[in-house]
């Protein structure tokens, strides 16, 4: 697509990058066919065509951020469905990221909204504030009615059960079973441990027991993605910055003990952490270790199936509904690989018709976008329900809140599932789930040893 | 007056002559399907039966052209000897006329947009219809589509034509699009199915994976007039099913639709020869040819057929076939004054579709509607759009719709 | 740039009002889009060579709506653009300064899905693989499969009476189109067609098909479904000649089989492709096919004997055959991508869609290669075999001054070279704005003022995408009055019957 921009303006290292982007676009269009919100609105505005036209506009004019572009790029999920079906390879999280911090620096927000932004990046990064911002939730559940708008939406979302904080996320090093195969650090993240502290816990079972030993780093937490997709560039960068400093440190290069690789059990996380490398490019001191974290992240459904999975130890066949996560298939494109480790160990997958499109949750969306957020997890919960499946296994704590406040399936993360079926303690939501008929297993088995 | 010219040019002279002197224009061309629409207020007529002649064949393109006045016979020998046809398979309508007319020709079967039992399967006429020359009531020469069959540029004034019955332009030349013939056609046979079972069958051969490419229903009494032993012997109606390609290929559809019926219906498979009669004799309604009354054709909703049946035979006595499984009705109707006219269109209005009077009691052609009239917007937009191609109503007047 | 009418000043002046009168005729507010910073995102669609900000946007939820809105824009001579998905290559949905687009985008239910009679009912925003979706599950399709299938609109395919890789052997939007309900440029509402075969009077179903959005906006779809054949399979074949390619497609629709697809890529083509599918596309040929056949296994497998034998006597470099599912969409990947794939090459491509008689494709691809070396830019070629529908991409850059103007000029000339050796303009695209000025390569001026009387009859202001199809000329043709005929005597001739 021909663009307008004068040579001062591809003086900034960004926007050349963003001018680069915007000329592989052809306006085919083909991007609107999976997009969730041109879905569900029909406004090309709001499609991934319709918004890489507003951003060109806005940056090629040198303008701060209107209202009109600020509501439409507010309402994209960044779920990068769009970049899955784009056939010229244009890059559109690097651009909406980018729009997003223009929007940051050049858009004055009305206060409640800018109020409630600036709360959300400060509890969901923070698990010891965002543990104390859920119990006051969970004490404002009676009174939730009265609130207005978002905040009644906010409270809804705290959980009924807030579990304590686990042993597992202090730093330390858990040895593997027998021999070591792997050395891995953990993202131990910051809003998963505490509204799930049994994923952490899950994961590093699987992993130990499969001959893995897992450190997790001092000074590891938020991956900063909660921030970056806000457009607030400076606490994303500080965060990240912190990954990486704690993970260096592990590694031989730095005077560590070396590792194999780091470990995402969060694929939203996952995304932000491979994109370090982009993030962190203008920082020559930080560049080479961003780009050398990138390189070695692995969603844990990688890293398993990189490893092989030991045969099941319980009974399995029971019907599990799999809903990829957009940063999974999407942001990182892992497609396949937690099919074929759940059917590796007897579980009857099944992906879920629509399965491309997002849940609604995107981080904070649900929170910030919620009639949107509510419509999108109303269409996946139906179409999961026709699937009628004995669960569901997913990837993303995010998607796991938001299907779970609208279906009564319980639902697992694919880590826990692992862990529960090679020798692990049942997953606590499937404690009402009976063991499976006895049905024949899917045939495709090949991945257990 | 009958004009028989032998150019483009001339018919172009012709109308202008005509238009010039407000005479309108019957026009014609081998005269065998004179009586199909309704009688048309002409006190000359042109006809093009002297306008003859391929003037292009590519097999390997697939695409024929020819001069409008060509018979029928001629294109169909023609494309025979490479192996191909004509996939629409047209109606020979001298079988409901009585041999009325010379030959039907290439020019009359497009006007008429006049397609057989593969319609189901391969498209009508117009859906083969590429490219044409034709002298509209100005007296020009216009031409519209092409040689070839992936064309949008402009307007589709083919699809205009085919169907017109003459009445925006005289047709000159046609460019049609042509088929391999297949190398085997086999007929399966349905005994003993009435009509709502006979159109299930049909539906469920027609939504099967294997390319059907004819469905048509005989009741008993029609069953034993196509001279075909095997249906003339059973006594029963019979559900017919053509299947056609390459001879393995056949075969196996042929089994396998065959098998899915399970008990339901006794079943036969008829050789390549007596298909064709069948299916010869279907398109051109031989079954109800000699039949008195009046003869209706009716378009409906596929389903509906048998309901539009049922609907009727409360007014009336009525002999049918069902064609195209089950949209395509033709009725034998023991008329009233208005030749059933009422009854049918009665009939047909809550299934959807449209009814013409093909051969009224008394011969024809008709002095009532022929063809469903239109609601009010649709007669307007006909009547604008005759006007663009023929402002003063010099080509065929009357014979769709009084005024167009 | 492209030239277009004047706007109307009489009616910019009146923008606010019309803007607010529209609400008033719409449920959803947000559905009538003026700020100049959301209605830039409708100013061009797939052809983003020409681009020209509307006056308004407006986005109707219901017939009823885009009635009235059409009823408005009648009474107050305003110009309208219909819109699909934006997916036109030809500048189809290019809105005019004093128009008000009308997008269908939120009609996009699904009405009535009738297996007995093999139908489906949809309104006009759904996307053509939206038809298929909705009735795949009892193993039936839609059968024109436009490349662009996964977001172009019913509305547009109707508009532009779309085609597709499969339509050598079912055909195009126009053969599979059984009825519609067609917004008139008065707001009148008609239902055209239906469930039953060949609606009665004249072809008006076949004439709006096509017709650009010249006639009306069609709001609602019937269309023919198919049941799946058994099972399909596509083979590559590869060649060391554009001559051999084409002579390979000729002996096989002359042995008498009709393939479901039978596509023709280039070198160039096939690179660009293989760098976003990764089918395995053999990289060192010089043009390719994709055969496919349907049917049975065994009737799938007797074919593509055939067809492999027929192409052992053309001396091909590569014959592959699909072996499995996965793989045959892998290979339809790369075809069905191509246009977009192009992006990862060249920053723009101007894609040219004539139709030529097969038999002159090695002639046609030859001139081609001499206007490519003439004019400098690279040329991919993706080629409907079958059919004869040639997409040749020219690949140029438009930051680059000038290149688009030259880009245009050798299109044309492709273009005047289809024209010329028996073809046409377009295939499947459209005229659009883009080939407008082409049109009396194709037809004479009395071939053109026929079509143009037919649009005066539908649309007598003209008002509907007007600068569209045909050639900018100052008033559309005179519209002759009836004179008085001279009847005969006997008979009832009711000629002048009132309507």
């Amino acid at each position: 697509m021909q663009t307008n921009f004068t040579l001062a303006q591809l003086a900034d290292q960004a926007m050349a990058e963003s001018e680069k982007i915007l000329r592989t676009c052809v306006h085919c269009g083909f991007c609107l066919a999976t997009c969730p919100t041109y879905q569900i609105l029909g406004d090309e505005l709001d499609s991934p065509r319709g918004r890489i036209y507003q951003i060109k506009e806005m940056f090629e004019n040198d303008r701060p951020a209107p209202e009109t572009v600020v509501k439409h790029i507010d309402r994209c999920l960044s779920c990068l469905s769009c970049m899955t079906t784009c056939p010229s390879g244009v890059n559109y999280m690097h651009l909406v990221d980018h729009a997003r911090v223009h929007i940051e620096e050049t858009h004055q927000r009305a206060l409640p909204d800018r109020i409630l932004r600036e709360l959300l990046a400060r509890l969901i990064p923070n698990p010891r504030l965002f543990r104390l911002a859920l119990l006051g939730a969970w004490l404002a559940r009676p009174i939730a009615r009265y609130l207005p708008g978002r905040l009644k939406g906010m409270v809804a979302m705290a959980p009924a059960r807030l579990p304590g904080p686990s042993p597992i996320d202090r730093p330390q090093v858990i040895p593997a079973e027998g021999p070591r195969r792997r050395r891995v650090t953990l993202l131990n993240g910051c809003a998963q441990q505490v509204l799930d502290p049994g994923i952490n816990e899950a994961t590093v079972r699987l992993l130990t027991r499969h001959g893995v030993e897992v450190v997790v780093a001092r000074g590891n937490g938020c991956c900063g993605a909660v921030t970056h997709h806000m457009g607030k560039e400076e606490p994303a960068h500080r965060a990240a910055k912190a990954n990486i400093a704690a993970w260096s440190a592990e590694m031989v290069e730095h005077g560590g003990e070396g590792l194999d690789a780091i470990i995402i059990n969060t694929s939203g996380c996952g995304t932000t952490v491979k994109d370090y490398g982009f993030m962190l490019r203008g920082e020559p001191e930080w560049a080479d270790r961003a780009a050398k974290v990138s390189a070695i992240t692995r969603d844990i459904s990688e890293f398993m199936v990189e490893l092989g999975l030991n045969p099941p130890v319980i009974a399995t066949g029971q019907t599990v509904a799999y809903h990829s996560a957009c940063s999974m298939q999407h942001g990182q494109q892992i497609r396949t690989e937690p099919k074929r480790l759940l059917q590796a160990v007897g579980f009857q997958v099944r992906y879920v018709p629509e399965g491309h499109l997002c849940c609604g949750s995107a981080g904070t969306y649900n929170l910030l976008q919620p009639e949107l957020a509510t419509e999108l997890r109303d269409r996946k919960v139906g179409n999961i329900e026709k699937l009628k499946p004995d669960l569901i296994a997913t990837g993303n704590i995010g998607c796991m809140t938001q299907i779970g406040s609208g279906t009564g399936i319980p639902i697992v993360h694919t880590a826990a599932l692992l862990d529960w079926a090679t020798g692990g303690p049942k997953p606590e939501a499937l404690r009402d789930l009976s063991d499976p008929a006895q049905s024949g297993a899917d045939p495709d088995r090949s991945m257990a040893a | 007056m009958h004009t028989l010219p032998t150019s483009e040019t001339q018919i172009a002279d012709t109308v202008l002559a005509a238009r010039a002197e407000r005479t309108p224009l019957e026009i014609s061309g081998g005269g065998t399907k004179r009586r199909l629409g309704r009688r048309v207020q002409a006190a000359a007529t042109l006809s093009t039966d002297a306008l003859r002649g391929i003037t292009l064949y590519r097999p390997t393109e697939l695409v024929i052209s020819a001069n409008s006045g060509t018979p029928l016979s001629e294109i169909t020998q023609t494309l025979g000897e490479q192996g191909q046809e004509l996939a629409f398979e047209p109606i020979d309508h001298r079988t409901v006329y009585g041999g009325e007319g010379a030959e039907p020709t290439i020019g009359g079967v497009i006007a008429c947009n006049l397609s057989g039992p593969r319609r189901v399967n391969a498209g009508a006429a117009r859906d083969h219809l590429l490219g044409v020359r034709a002298v509209n009531g100005r007296g020009e020469v216009i031409k519209n589509g092409g040689r070839v069959v992936k064309n949008v540029t402009g307007y589709d004034l083919c699809k205009l034509f085919a169907g017109s019955f003459g009445t925006l332009g005289i047709l000159t030349e046609v460019t049609l699009k042509v088929r391999p013939k297949a190398e085997r056609a086999a007929t399966l046979v349905l005994f003993g199915l009435d009509e709502v079972a006979g159109q299930a069958a049909m539906a469920e051969a027609l939504g099967s994976p294997f390319d059907v490419t004819g469905a048509a229903y005989l009741p008993a009494t029609q069953a034993s007039t196509l001279g075909v032993s095997a249906l003339a012997d059973a006594g029963t109606s019979a559900t017919v099913i053509r299947l056609e390609g390459f001879a393995d290929s056949v075969a196996y559809r042929t089994d396998a639709l065959r098998g899915s019926y399970g008990p339901r219906a006794a079943t036969t498979v008829l050789d390549d020869a007596d298909g064709a009669a069948v299916w010869a004799g279907i398109r051109d309604v031989r079954p109800l040819a000699a039949s008195s009354g009046s003869l209706w054709r009716v378009s409906t909703t596929p389903s509906e057929g048998p309901a539009v049946l049922a609907r009727l035979r409360e007014r009336s006595p009525v002999d049918a076939v069902l064609d195209w499984g089950g949209g395509l009705v033709w009725l034998a109707v023991e008329a009233g004054d208005d030749d059933g006219a009422a009854a049918v269109r009665d009939a047909v209005r809550p299934s959807g579709g449209h009814a013409t009077l093909v051969r009224p009691a008394g011969g024809g052609p008709g002095e009532g509607e022929v063809f469903d009239p239109p609601p009010p917007v649709l007669a307007m937009l006909g009547d604008r759009i005759k006007r663009s191609f023929d402002p003063d109503r010099i080509l065929n007047p009357g014979r769709m719709y009084a005024g167009v | 740039m492209i030239e277009l009418p004047p706007p109307r000043e009489d009616v910019l002046a009146r923008r606010a009002q019309i803007a607010a009168d529209l609400r008033g005729l719409i449920d959803k507010p947000e559905a009538v889009i003026d700020a100049a910073d959301e209605m830039r995102a409708y100013e061009t669609d797939g052809l983003t060579a020409y681009r020209q900000m509307p006056m308004l946007v407006v986005l109707p939820g219901s017939t009823e709506e885009v009635s009235r809105v059409m009823a408005y824009c009648h009474d107050n001579g305003i110009r309208v653009v219909a819109r699909g998905a934006g997916t036109s290559l030809a500048g189809g949905a290019l809105p005019l300064a004093d128009s008000v687009v009308i997008g269908v985008s939120r009609l996009s239910r699904v009405l009535d899905i009738d297996f007995a009679n093999r139908t489906a009912t949809v309104q006009a925003g759904v996307t053509n693989m939206g038809i298929t979706r909705a009735v795949e599950h009892e193993q039936y399709f839609y059968a024109p499969d436009p490349s662009s299938q996964i977001v172009c609109t019913i509305a547009g395919n109707i508009a532009m009476n779309s085609g597709g890789a499969h339509c050598l052997k079912y055909g195009v939007t126009t053969n599979n189109l059984m009825g519609v309900t067609l917004v008139l440029p008065d707001g009148q509402v008609v239902e055209l067609g239906g469930k039953h075969l060949d609606a009665a009077g004249y072809d008006l179903l076949g004439l709006i098909t096509g017709s650009e959005g010249g006639l009306g906006i069609v709001t609602e779809a019937t269309v023919r479904i198919l049941r799946s054949a058994e099972g399909a399979r596509p083979a590559l074949i590869s060649f060391d000649s554009n001559e051999a390619a084409g002579a390979c497609v000729d002996a096989i629709i002359g042995s008498g089989i009709i393939p479901v697809a039978l596509e023709f890529m280039d070198k160039p083509a096939i690179h660009a492709t293989e760098a976003f599918a990764k089918a395995g596309y053999p990289l060192d040929a010089e043009a390719m096919l994709i055969v496919e056949v349907e049917g049975s296994e065994a009737e799938i497998a007797a074919l593509l004997d055939r067809i492999v034998a027929i192409a052992q006597a053309h001396d091909p470099r590569t014959i592959r055959v699909s072996q499995s599912d996965a793989e045959s969409a892998l290979i339809w990947k790369g075809r069905k991508a191509a246009f977009g794939a192009v992006g990862q090459i060249m920053p723009d491509y101007y894609c040219m869609d004539g139709t030529i008689p097969t038999g002159t494709l090695p002639e046609v691809l030859g001139r081609i290669g001499a206007l490519s070396a003439a004019y400098g830019f690279q040329v991919a070629n993706i080629f409907h075999a079958g059919d004869g529908n040639l997409h040749p991409l020219i690949l140029y850059d438009a930051n680059k001054p000038g290149e688009l103007a030259r880009a245009e000029e050798m299109g044309a000339e492709i273009l005047k070279l289809c024209v010329d050796v028996g073809g046409c303009l377009t295939g499947e695209h459209g005229v659009g704005v883009e080939k407008r000025d082409l049109m009396p390569v194709q037809f004479n001026p009395t071939d053109l003022d026929q079509q143009r009387r037919l649009k005066s009859a539908f649309d007598p202001q003209w008002l509907l995408n007007p600068a569209k199809v045909f050639p900018l000329t100052d008033t559309p043709p005179a519209w002759d009055d009836p004179a008085p005929l001279n009847l005969p005597t006997h008979g009832g001739v009711d000629a002048h019957a009132s309507h």
